[in-house]
């Protein structure tokens, strides 16, 4: 009895011991988190409920914001269909094709590490360099594209300036730009147990087979979790409708966080901008909570012991 | 990249939310500034310190301290610093001084924010700073909001056309008209650009076997961003809003016809490139780029790109732009301001025409970059001739009859946020309603009629 009790006290003196270490080393981020992260959001909170400009001292207005968001802007819905529509076409084409790439990647191919920097480069490119390349690529009168598909004798395709193909060609260079999703998805391969292969190929399954029964739900957690980075990603974009299109033509590319930026630091609406944020905010909660309560339908899990 | 962003913007946020808290004592201190202070620097024998700030690099500062290290030698009673913030971050810092009862004493101020800072009592009015004066800006350059002048432009800037020689001698077509009474109409506009427009068998515009997806050479384009538009609305009878800014005009059939004639410059005489008027890089797009004879744009473009393109080789020229009913050309120019928080306008209104008044900005000017804003340098010849006769130049005649004469004439109408207020959200607003007018999908009649209301809601700062 006694030398249980002294093995507990050890226990929990060492416990918390390492425990006060634990929480001091904690100190530094948690303070960021506060500071950085949550009274920001307060702060976004509270002057979202003003119709602060920056220059007057802020008015409280209670919720005339969000109501004129729903009832008199002239950009929100246009706003929310195209991030939508964006991300939707993002996300999508940029698993299927990295998750194609990496396949490819993971075979015993020549020279496979100068073609996985390859794939990896766009990634690391700077954001301002990449679309300035892809604005030569989509200029509607003399672009590369156009210059092609005018040498075929085909009509010219209005890339970024016409309002039904823009958010299609921006989503097409997210697609291209998903390196980071290839990285992650060749780790993810590379841990397939080699022996369900094997034992697959003794029973005669052929490569399709092997890749739907075993490769993809060993693969399912990964998927999950690129899936829901991909998407956070996606709806939060900014920088294309930035750097090519100011978010037209139209409102075609007036994205959610574009809209945000463009409120907040153009037209300086200040407290407009915070319940614009609030809205994204929300809408990307939305997204990922329907995509959590999926999850469990789809991710196989070896210890199946997770819920 | 995004994280960056957003956390940068977080901070920002934090900033602001933390000035917030601390803005209600600096509210008596805002209100008050204009009659009492101006006592406090009569008694002291020191000199009046006053914080000029720009936007720029260190290195421009420096540039601009040097000047002001020159004003500061040339008197005892006043001592100008100054202070360079960054293009990108320029306003937003000025709205976090001006929460935080921190503004410098005068400074620059972005076009489109002059009025609205004068709205919210930020700017002091400046209309007595000329008087007595030999030579004062051109009427063009002041900004007004409700009948007193709040500001001088720092810098004239006007809108011209530009066009490319060597593709007007191989034409063998006249080259356009340099001075305002010989200006072209906008059919003969349209006429001389067909010429100028090849596809890749050399056929033009209207001429059988005209193959509009071919085309290698375009005759003409016309900057279709939407402050830049408004000529064509003025031009044609109509604008965007009367005259002394109190109304929306951009629905009159004057206005909605100017903008279709832009559209069909493209649509249907298929003379111009497609531009959906959303970047401001007209003149690399055309000009530059060598695919375009003639193109509107800025005379601010002679200083940052023409010159090099000059360099490389590009023989290019001035011209007054054509016209439907009335010549117009749009003047503009950043603002120099005055705060109201200051303690010492006088002194910085003092600065600010020393600053304005001499060879102060030579580099900028020099280059072809800024315009002086001083009538006198448009009127008195030998002053003209010291501004234009140097390399970074045009010919002299011709940049003297195309760009001097021109920004003096009846025909250099300001901008619109020299008068009126919200002109960024109602451009905003104009240029996301034509998107789909420059691509033809629907006409600016459909356009504008349709989204009228919003328009006029975005002018009065309701939208």
């Amino acid at each position: 009895m006694e030398t249980i009790n002294k093995q507990q006290k050890r226990r929990s003196r060492i416990f918390s011991a390492e425990a006060r270490v634990a929480y001091i080393c904690l100190i530094p981020a948690f303070l960021g988190l506060i500071f950085l992260t949550y009274l920001p959001l307060v702060g976004v909170l509270g002057i979202s409920l003003t119709n602060w400009t920056g220059l007057k001292s802020p008015v409280f207005i209670g919720f005339d914001n969000y109501i004129k968001i729903f009832t008199a802007d002239p950009y929100i819905k246009d706003s929310i269909i195209s991030t939508i529509y964006y991300a939707a076409l993002s996300v999508a084409g940029s698993m299927i094709y990295s998750l194609f790439i990496a396949l490819l990647l993971n075979r015993k191919i020549p020279a496979r590490g100068f073609f996985r920097a390859v794939f990896y480069v766009p990634y690391v490119l700077p954001a301002a360099a990449i679309y300035v390349g892809w604005s030569w690529l989509y200029e509607g009168n003399f672009g590369f594209f156009n210059y092609v598909l005018s040498e075929l004798g085909l009509k010219k395709i209005l890339f970024i300036a016409d309002s039904s193909y823009v958010v299609p060609s921006l989503s097409l260079i997210s697609v291209w730009l998903a390196g980071n999703l290839i990285v992650i998805f060749l780790a993810g391969l590379q841990n397939v147990p080699v022996v369900y292969h094997e034992a697959a190929e003794v029973d005669g399954a052929g490569g399709w087979k092997r890749f739907r029964h075993i490769t993809l739900p060993c693969m399912t957690p990964i998927i999950f979790y690129n899936l829901l980075m991909s998407l956070i990603a996606n709806l939060q974009v900014v920088t294309p409708a930035l750097a090519l299109t100011n978010g037209g033509p139209g409102n075609s590319s007036r994205f959610l966080t574009y809209l945000m930026y463009d409120q907040a630091f153009v037209n300086y609406k200040l407290g407009y901008a915070c319940a614009t944020t609030l809205i994204i905010f929300a809408i990307l909660a939305v997204f990922t909570t329907l995509l959590f309560k999926t999850s469990g339908r789809w991710i196989y899990n070896e210890g199946g012991d997770d819920k | 990249m995004k994280t960056g962003k957003k956390l940068g913007a977080g901070l920002i946020l934090a900033a602001l939310v933390m000035s917030a808290a601390g803005c209600g004592n600096n509210e008596t201190n805002t209100a008050s500034p204009g009659s009492e202070p101006a006592k406090i620097p009569e008694t002291s024998s020191e000199k009046v310190k006053i914080v000029y700030s720009m936007w720029g690099s260190a290195a421009e500062g420096n540039t601009t301290q040097a000047v002001a290290d020159r004003f500061n030698a040339s008197q005892d009673k006043i001592e100008v610093e100054v202070q360079a913030i960054p293009w990108e971050n320029y306003m937003t810092k000025l709205n976090t001084l001006a929460t935080a009862g921190q503004l410098p004493d005068t400074g620059m101020l972005k076009e489109d924010g002059v009025i609205q800072w004068s709205s919210e009592g930020m700017l002091n009015d400046v209309s007595g700073m000329y008087e007595g004066s030999d030579s004062k800006p051109l009427d063009s350059l002041a900004y007004k909001y409700k009948g007193k002048t709040v500001a001088y432009a720092a810098a004239n800037e006007i809108l011209l056309l530009y066009y490319n020689k060597d593709m007007f001698d191989k034409a063998n077509v006249p080259y356009p008209p340099a001075a305002l009474d010989q200006a072209w109409t906008w059919d003969q506009f349209v006429e001389t650009a067909k010429k100028l427009t090849n596809d890749k068998d050399g056929k033009h515009p209207g001429e059988e076997g005209f193959n509009s997806q071919s085309i290698v050479q375009y005759g003409a384009s016309v900057e279709n961003l939407p402050w830049q538009l408004e000529t064509w609305a003025l031009s044609n009878g109509g604008g965007f809003y009367s005259e002394d800014g109190t109304e929306v005009k951009v629905g009159d059939d004057a206005s909605v016809e100017a903008i279709q004639r832009v559209a069909d410059l493209y649509l249907k005489d298929h003379v111009a490139p497609l531009s959906v008027g959303q970047t401001d890089d007209g003149i690399q797009r055309t000009i530059i780029a060598g695919t375009v004879a003639m193109a509107t744009n800025g005379q601010w473009n002679v200083g940052t790109s023409l010159n090099t393109a000059k360099e490389e080789g590009l023989n290019y020229g001035v011209a007054v732009l054509p016209y439907m009913k009335d010549k117009v050309t749009i003047s503009t120019g950043g603002a120099n301001v005055v705060f109201s928080q200051t303690k010492h306008p006088k002194e910085a209104m003092e600065w600010l025409k020393w600053y304005n008044s001499e060879e102060n900005n030579w580099e900028l000017i020099s280059s072809g970059i800024w315009m002086p804003t001083l009538d006198k340098w448009y009127k008195d010849e030998t002053l003209t001739r010291k501004w234009v006769e140097n390399p970074n130049f045009p010919p002299y005649d011709e940049y003297k009859s195309a760009v001097v004469d021109y920004a003096q004439s009846s025909a250099a109408k300001p901008a619109a946020w020299f008068y009126t207020n919200y002109t960024t959200d109602f451009n905003t607003l104009l240029g996301s309603i034509l998107g789909d007018v420059w691509t033809g999908k629907t006409t600016a009649k459909d356009a504008i009629s349709k989204n009228l209301d919003a328009l006029k809601a975005a002018h009065t700062g309701n939208q």
